[in-house]
């Protein structure tokens, strides 16, 4: 909660279109990491659900980062997904990771 | 490894705070109560265009780029309606195209329909050409007379030739670099060429489609020379000053590996063609003749984008835009939007980037039409295999993030590599990845 007073312009802007259009305090977004998860899509299918190489869709979050992040260590050999796992920030990984554990 | 490791924390911590800063934060937002999460649309819904949309946005190009755009902006867009323009009922896959010229895949192997993307997710295709476009009243001219009206035009017209001078027919020195007729041609003049024949196979200068393609092809030519054509050899004549990319592999393969059939001269510029005598000539003198011509041209993006006035980048020959929304960048023109080979960014022209482009140009038209801002911080990835041998591969990736200062997306240095070598593995995984890259497009 105490996240909800940092300014944030984006906030700012839709709390002010939706009061101005008379509308409950309400604006839609895409969901956080979908977009950075749709990068795995083109190896491991739409929504991480295949067609492709291992699906992604419904391991848990945890279990996502965890070997996202031994990729990144470099310790995993020198395979393609140890450099894609280079690509990102830690905060992405667990963005994207939170994202693909949802999918059902 | 001590550097690297304090470079990558450097890097998660200003990738934290710039999502922080811009992206919402989906868990802040849910607290608040302010945002709430776009619902992903059930398979009915989506599968009908809508009755009432709240935008409207015309798609032309069904290729790499312009496919996945329509798939994602039905997907994610909750109630746009979207209207996939093209000329061609089908498309057919440039990617693994260069093994139709080795017998190894077949032309109709690499032809993708649309019907799955008009029957699950509700996307409008109209078959026909684009005479105008008004960027200013948002309105596509067909050449039928039908005008279409939108709030958003999106480009993705792929790549069009630069004209070679001599080159009085394109049948007789074939660029088979847009599959199809070209394709089944070279093909069929390789196949028909005597053995201990010459062929000449010429790269342009770069920015042009698929920087590894003409390496790619030229490994392939020469591991089916030794087995098909005896005595034979093959030239290629690079435009560019050195190996465009992935040097590491097709230096030793172009060295070792094919050093007995084939020749890499670079620097080459073709000047003129005598077309009929199948000779070309290079700019500052010096000519070579050959049995077979596959001479790729010069390329600059798609005609429809100078038709639009949007190609202001690369010296006029493709179109600039915002990578945060792929909007053109010339002044009255921010409702049209250009993805894929036909737009100068510094990612490379290919078709699996484009896939990631149009997925960006859709999430960032999601969050338009709703009112916010395009996500500030995109992260793009660009992957590929090339064939090394007719068995064997090789792969090469790399990413991009967004940089604000240089308001590009940039590469990271840390995910930019390519396999150590090729392998029978590599051509396995090759499989795979096209089999998922183009479902992830036209499925």
């Amino acid at each position: 909660m105490s996240n909800f007073f940092l300014p944030r312009p984006q906030v700012a802007i839709w709390m002010g279109l939706a009061l101005a259009a008379g509308q409950p305090a309400l604006a839609q977004t895409p969901p956080p990491g979908r977009l950075l998860a749709s990068n795995c899509f083109q190896c491991h299918g739409t929504n991480g659900k295949g067609p492709g190489f291992e699906s992604l869709a419904g391991k848990s979050s945890a279990e996502i980062y965890k070997d996202l992040l031994e990729m990144r260590s470099g310790q995993e050999g020198s395979g393609l997904m140890v450099k894609h796992a280079m690509g990102y920030t830690d905060a992405q990984l667990r963005l994207l990771s939170g994202w693909l554990a949802a999918q059902r | 490894m001590q550097r690297r490791d304090f470079l990558g924390r450097g890097a998660a911590a200003l990738g934290a705070s710039a999502l922080l800063a811009g992206c919402g934060g989906g868990d802040d937002d849910s607290a608040s109560g302010l945002a709430q999460e776009m619902a992903a649309p059930d398979a009915q819904t989506l599968a009908v265009s809508p009755a009432r949309p709240k935008a409207r946005v015309i798609v032309i190009g069904g290729g790499m780029a312009g496919a996945t755009f329509a798939k994602y902006m039905r997907l994610w867009g909750d109630t746009v309606e979207v209207t996939l323009v093209e000329r061609s009922a089908t498309y057919t896959s440039n990617i693994m195209s260069s093994m139709v010229l080795t017998g190894q895949r077949t032309l109709a192997s690499l032809g993708y329909s649309y019907a799955t993307l008009v029957r699950k997710y509700g996307i409008r295709l109209v078959v026909g050409e684009v005479v105008a476009i008004d960027p200013v009243a948002v309105k596509v001219t067909l050449a039928s007379g039908q005008v279409l009206a939108a709030d958003r035009i999106v480009l993705a017209p792929g790549i069009d030739f630069d004209p070679v001078a001599g080159l009085t027919d394109a049948r007789l020195m074939p660029h088979a670099w847009k599959a199809g007729v070209q394709t089944q041609l070279l093909a069929a003049q390789l196949a028909a060429m005597p053995a201990g024949g010459t062929v000449v196979l010429t790269i342009p200068r770069a920015p042009y489609r698929c920087p590894p393609g003409p390496y790619e092809r030229a490994c392939l030519l020469a591991d089916w020379l030794k087995a098909r054509k005896p005595r034979s050899k093959i030239i290629v004549l690079d435009a560019n000053p050195d190996i465009v990319v992935e040097k590491e592999n097709f230096g030793p393969a172009f060295q070792g590996l094919h050093a007995s059939v084939l020749e890499y001269r670079s620097g080459v510029v073709i000047d003129h063609v005598d077309a009929a005598a199948r000779t070309l000539y290079f700019a500052g003198g010096g000519s070579q003749q050959a049995q077979v011509v596959n001479l790729i041209p010069g390329q600059r993006a798609g005609a429809l984008v100078q038709m639009a006035g949007l190609a202001n980048a690369t010296g006029g020959r493709f179109a600039g835009v915002d990578v945060l929304d792929y909007a053109s960048t010339v002044s009255g023109a921010s409702k049209l939007h250009v993805l894929g080979d036909a737009s100068a960014t510094t990612q490379p022209k290919a078709g699996h980037i484009a896939n990631q482009e149009a997925k960006v140009c859709a999430d960032a038209l999601t969050r338009i039409f709703a009112g916010g801002q395009p996500d500030p911080a995109p992260v793009t990835t660009s992957s590929c295999f090339s064939t090394i041998t007719m068995k064997q591969a090789s792969w090469l990736h790399a990413m991009f993030q967004y940089d604000p200062a240089s308001a590009a997306m940039k590469l990271v240095p840390e995910s930019f590599g390519a396999s150590a070598g090729w392998s029978g593995d590599n051509l396995d995984d090759m499989n795979t990845w096209f089999r998922s890259l183009m479902s992830d497009t036209f499925a």
